[in-house]
């Protein structure tokens, strides 16, 4: 699962975007991350994804270690883990189909997994019917669902989103927030990173972990508050 | 269609322009090389042609005993400089005299005693015919006793020597120097199409592509632009080469063997150029 001991992260320029972290998100749960911009969210998530190493402290994700990590390794990490970002990058020549098979294509899965999986994960969200419509011809929370797609298709054990709502209006916010929800409930571990805190309102009683100047502020699971 | 032909195929369909152009600056970065090449390579075959007549006259004494002459002969044939052997005899070099000075005839008609001696001439292997081997080869043959004199043209063999080193190098320089550009040519067209697809690199990362992975299509659709820039640089070049021997008699082109070697070149240099700017765009920032 993903585990942060002491985790501090300081770039040269800007100084530390993360000090002394520590949080273990285990299998299956949920949790929000949230904190105002310029709290370190992103780089939590960039520490998870190991495109960054931490300047201290350890980070731990699904048996990879960032301090033992080697770079050929780190493909095979990614594997395991499901992104999606505000800005959904897709590939605007592509269909939805096609996005979402991409992400299976370049990890080299047979063509007939492919054949079977795009359909049925196109479905989950809620999209089989726009399977053959390019980006552009979608909405932002239709695109923001063929971005989830393409995150669960490969099977990670959890799905991070960063700031996956930011680019959407309040109804689509929370359209997007039940997709993840539906997903949890299967059993898949979500991390959920928002600015927004009132997405939180009808979760009460979900985890949350709170950032701010890349401090851990609060996390309600470890029961302070 | 498997991954990584489809994904290179596309490339082409996706961006036919920017295709077109990384293809045509291919063409004339190996039109140029080729252009070049076919230079030097007619330099060589007139350089050739003149080595060719590089040969060692060794003339016998007057009176040497012919059994005398065939043991030299035989043993020259041993040489392994040596590439044929011809004797002419006294009255052979005789008629060759009033043949080729026909203006002197009648000076060799008059002649009571012939003057000419007999020789052999010894030409050599190509190869073997730098002036320090043939003033070799001549070093050995003077040490019979019935050999008189033994000739060469030693001045216009180190001459003919110096132009073939000239033109060696200045292949080679000027030659390495459009292979340069050209590569950089084409390393420039290739970064350029990576650039227009740094969106798709980032997502085959997040999702756990690996750089190998990501390479193939790229360094095949760089190989199939190199090769496609090759065909058109060789059709361009043979149109070139037709309306010059048209003025020009006798021009040596590329040989097909060469032709095959040209064409894999290109096809050579169009995946070197992709790996290279690739290590760029995989390993460039952060992984």
């Amino acid at each position: 699962m993903i585990l942060f001991q002491n985790v501090s992260k300081e770039y040269p320029k800007t100084g530390f975007a993360l000090r002394d972290v520590s949080f273990h998100l285990r299998r299956g749960e949920f949790v929000f991350v949230t904190g105002p911009s310029g709290a370190g969210k992103t780089t939590l998530v960039k520490l998870i994804t190991m495109e960054e190493r931490p300047s201290a402290g350890t980070v731990r994700v699904s048996g990879f270690s960032s301090d033992r990590i080697k770079r050929r390794e780190i493909p095979y990490l990614r594997r395991r883990l499901g992104v999606v970002f505000q800005d959904f990058r897709l590939l605007k020549n592509r269909t939805a189909r096609e996005n979402v098979a991409f992400s299976m294509e370049v990890i080299g899965t047979p063509r007939e997994q492919i054949g079977l999986a795009v359909p049925r994960t196109l479905a989950a969200v809620g999209l089989a019917s726009k399977a053959d419509h390019l980006p552009a011809e979608l909405s932002g929370g239709e695109q923001q669902r063929v971005a989830i797609a393409r995150a669960l298709v490969n099977e990670p054990f959890v799905l991070l989103a960063d700031e996956p709502t930011g680019n959407l209006d309040e109804r689509v916010s929370k359209d997007i927030l039940r997709v993840c929800k539906d997903i949890n409930l299967r059993g898949m571990a979500v991390l959920f990173v928002t600015h927004d805190r009132s997405l939180l309102d009808d979760h009460v009683g979900a985890r949350v972990i709170e950032l701010d100047s890349g401090v851990l502020v609060k996390d309600t699971e470890a029961g302070d508050s | 269609m498997r991954y990584t032909p489809r994904e290179a195929f596309f490339a082409f369909r996706r961006a036919p322009l920017l295709t077109a152009l990384s293809v045509v600056t291919i063409a004339f970065a190996l039109y140029t090389l080729a252009v070049f090449g076919l230079v030097w390579l007619n330099i060589e075959r007139v350089l050739d042609d003149v080595a060719q007549r590089v040969e060692v006259i060794v003339f016998l004494e007057d009176g040497t005993d012919p059994g005398e002459s065939a043991t030299l002969m035989s043993e020259l044939a041993t040489y392994p400089e040596v590439d044929s052997i011809a004797y002419v005899s006294k009255d052979d070099a005789l008629a060759r005299a009033r043949a080729d000075l026909s203006e002197y005839r009648d000076l060799y008609e008059d002649l009571e005693v012939n003057p000419l001696p007999a020789s052999i001439e010894v030409a050599l292997k190509p190869g073997f015919r730098r002036s320090a081997q043939v003033r070799e080869v001549a070093g050995r043959v003077e040490q019979f006793p019935f050999v008189e004199e033994v000739k060469y043209g030693e001045e216009w063999v180190s001459k003919l020597n110096f132009l073939q080193d000239i033109s060696l190098f200045l292949g080679l320089v000027v030659g390495g120097i459009f292979a340069a550009v050209a590569f950089v040519a084409i390393g420039a067209t290739i970064n350029l199409v990576l650039i227009a697809r740094e969106d798709e690199f980032a997502i085959m990362k997040m999702v756990g592509a690996t750089p190998g992975f990501i390479a193939q299509p790229f360094i095949l659709e760089g190989f199939a632009k190199g090769v496609i820039g090759a065909v058109l640089a060789l059709v361009l070049l043979t149109a070139t080469f037709s309306a010059l021997e048209q003025r020009v008699l006798s021009l040596g082109f590329y040989t097909p063997a060469q032709i095959v070697i040209g064409v894999a070149l290109g096809g050579f240099l169009g995946a070197v150029g992709s790996v290279l700017s690739l290590r760029r765009h995989l390993y460039g920032g952060t992984t």
